[in-house]
């Protein structure tokens, strides 16, 4: 019965980022989510769980604000949680997530298989998986959007630029899914309530074997601009004209 | 040592890394490495483009996937200490970068959109986009070599010239990776690619069945135009094929003339339309986000709209 390890991100939901009038970001009203991609590894991590027997593990790194997330991926089915967590985790950059986390799998919890989502939805660099695998030493399959235990084997169908590469891989192994592999569930009130009652380890900066510095350094961040028109026009015969007239001042059509 | 290393899957990619590459090398006065593991003939090719030097890893046995290759590259790095590797950002390649990159023990700037050389000429300074377009973030890396995967299409391919010499070198064949190709199904559907369309007529959810996506058709043909979509229209509903899904997880576009159709503009979406020249939207809801992105908006239902519009695009 397999050890399932799941990772997940506690972020700002981006659709609550305004901008501001010189082109700064404004944070001042956000709320925070599951990465989305992350809420199909948990959902996959439960449904092989459920198959196959064995454990799930939901892992996060992050500041100790992130209760919430703890409460919310624990109410998608997982059986315990490990929270790594300290003031100075909130800006870290990918090499530092996947060496915390490497730093705790590989010494408090037993795996045989690791599922990140592909990346994301706040940073997207899609790194922290892989370079989990590398720092454990374990074989890497990304981009998986079918996920199957053979023995002590995990077969998996990657999604790549010319079709699908069907891959296995002995266990222990770690993949990374794409939002194809599941549709991940809404948790209800009772999941809600069965959440609170399970166990969160909760893991210090001074718990970790090393401190671990920043290799990518962000020097600005900044709105993107999309300088655009905005002209609005009506649905009326003489909106329509005056719509096809821009466009011919434009030199867009034929 | 010093020197600039390009990474890529197939020559298409390679040529326009190539591009950057040059440029960089040159400009820092080092020497342009191209690494080369498919069609062993590009060698040469790569050279004329571009390259001083060309590093040959021996073929792979069929089940075996180019992530075998991460611990001769990645000790062939630590040797020759480049200033910056750029690889595709493709799949093969963005998980192979951050394992490369975490054997090196340096940063990755994923994704990255723009690449310039700081004042001091060394620093390299990156850009991407994060919270799904929302933002640009501006990077550097604090430790050798600096890393970056590049989407497809961010540079044009590197140009022949004739008469460049260069060096060919074999590294060493890497042992199995325990990570094994069992199949490869290639892709079924061979949607047009339309990242190279001139007029794209694009649909989301304000479109209510499969059937009315003809109406769609009939604008993009009357303006000799092409169709894409939102990614609910191909993921959720699939109505159309994922090739067609424009947006930061589907294609990027830069048309002439972008027209959406019942589209929100969901940031997600408006990320791969940033370089259209003209951006049009129809939608019902005057506040839809979408008329922010736009240049000319029309505030009304499509099924009303988009017939007048054919009827006005034919005269």
């Amino acid at each position: 019965m397999p050890n399932i390890v799941v990772c997940f991100k506690w972020v700002i939901d981006e659709a609550y980022i305004r901008r501001g009038s010189s082109g700064e970001l404004d944070f001042s009203s956000v709320s925070y989510k599951i990465s989305d991609y992350d809420r199909n590894a948990i959902e996959e991590a439960v449904r092989l769980r459920n198959e196959s027997g064995g454990r799930v593990a939901a892992v996060t790194v992050g500041s100790p604000e992130a209760t919430k997330g703890l409460k919310d991926a624990l109410s998608r089915g997982p059986d315990q949680a490990y929270f790594i967590n300290d003031a100075s985790f909130e800006n870290i950059e990918p090499s530092q997530t996947s060496a915390i986390l490497a730093d705790v799998i590989g010494s408090k919890i037993e795996y045989d298989l690791i599922i990140c989502g592909e990346g994301s939805s706040d940073l997207y660099t899609q790194q922290v998986g892989p370079r989990l695998a590398e720092r454990l030493g374990i074989p890497c399959i990304s981009f998986v959007l079918k996920l199957t235990i053979d023995g002590n084997h995990i077969i998996a169908e990657r999604k790549v630029e010319d079709g699908v590469e069907v891959t296995a891989a002995p266990m222990p192994v770690l993949v990374t899914v794409l939002p194809d592999i599941n549709t991940p569930r809404i948790p209800g009130v009772k999941d809600t309530l069965m959440a609170s009652k399970k166990e969160v380890v909760n893991i210090a900066k001074d718990d970790l074997a090393q401190t671990y510095e920043p290799t990518l350094q962000t020097t600005a961040m900044t709105a993107a601009s999309m300088e655009r028109r905005c002209v609005k026009f009506g649905a009326e015969p003489g909106d329509i004209a005056g719509f096809v007239e821009a466009l011919e001042k434009e030199g867009v059509l034929r | 040592m010093a020197g600039a290393w390009i990474i890529a899957d197939n020559r298409e990619q390679t040529l326009e890394l190539l591009t950057i590459g040059r440029e960089l090398a040159t400009t820092m006065g080092t020497k342009l490495t191209a690494l080369l593991w498919q069609d062993q003939e590009l060698a040469d090719d790569y050279i004329s483009h571009g390259a001083d030097e060309i590093l040959l890893l021996p073929p792979l046995p069929e089940d075996q996937p180019p992530g075998a290759y991460i611990p001769v590259i990645a000790d062939e790095a630590q040797k020759k200490d480049p200033d910056i590797i750029l690889m595709a950002s493709t799949v093969r390649g963005k998980e192979m970068a951050a394992r490369i990159a975490t054997r090196l023990n340096t940063g990755l700037c994923s994704n990255c959109i723009a690449l310039n050389l700081g004042e001091d000429g060394k620093t390299v300074e990156m850009e991407r986009l994060v919270f799904g377009g929302t933002a640009v973030q501006k990077v550097t890396c604090t430790v050798r070599p600096a890393m970056a995967t590049i989407p497809l299409k961010t540079f044009e391919p590197a140009v022949k010239q004739e008469g460049r010499q260069g060096d060919i070198r074999e590294l060493p064949a890497p042992a199995p990776s325990p990570v094994k190709i069992l199949e490869r199904k290639p892709r079924e559907t061979e949607a047009k690619d339309i990242s190279e369309s001139r007029i794209v007529v694009c649909v989301g959810r304000g479109i209510e069945k499969e059937e009315d996506l003809a109406l769609a058709r009939k604008l993009a043909h009357a303006l000799g135009g092409e169709i894409g979509c939102t990614r609910p229209i191909s993921e959720e509903n699939h109505w159309l094929p994922e090739e067609l899904c424009i947006g930061i997880s589907g294609i990027s576009v830069k048309p002439d003339l972008y027209i959406g159709l019942g589209i929100s503009g969901q940031v997600q979406h408006v990320t791969g339309i940033r370089d259209a020249k003209v951006i049009c939207a129809v939608n019902t809801d005057e506040n839809a986000p979408i008329f922010a992105a736009a240049d000319y908006g029309i505030v009304g239902n499509l099924y009303d709209v988009v017939p007048k519009l054919i009827e006005a695009f034919k005269t």
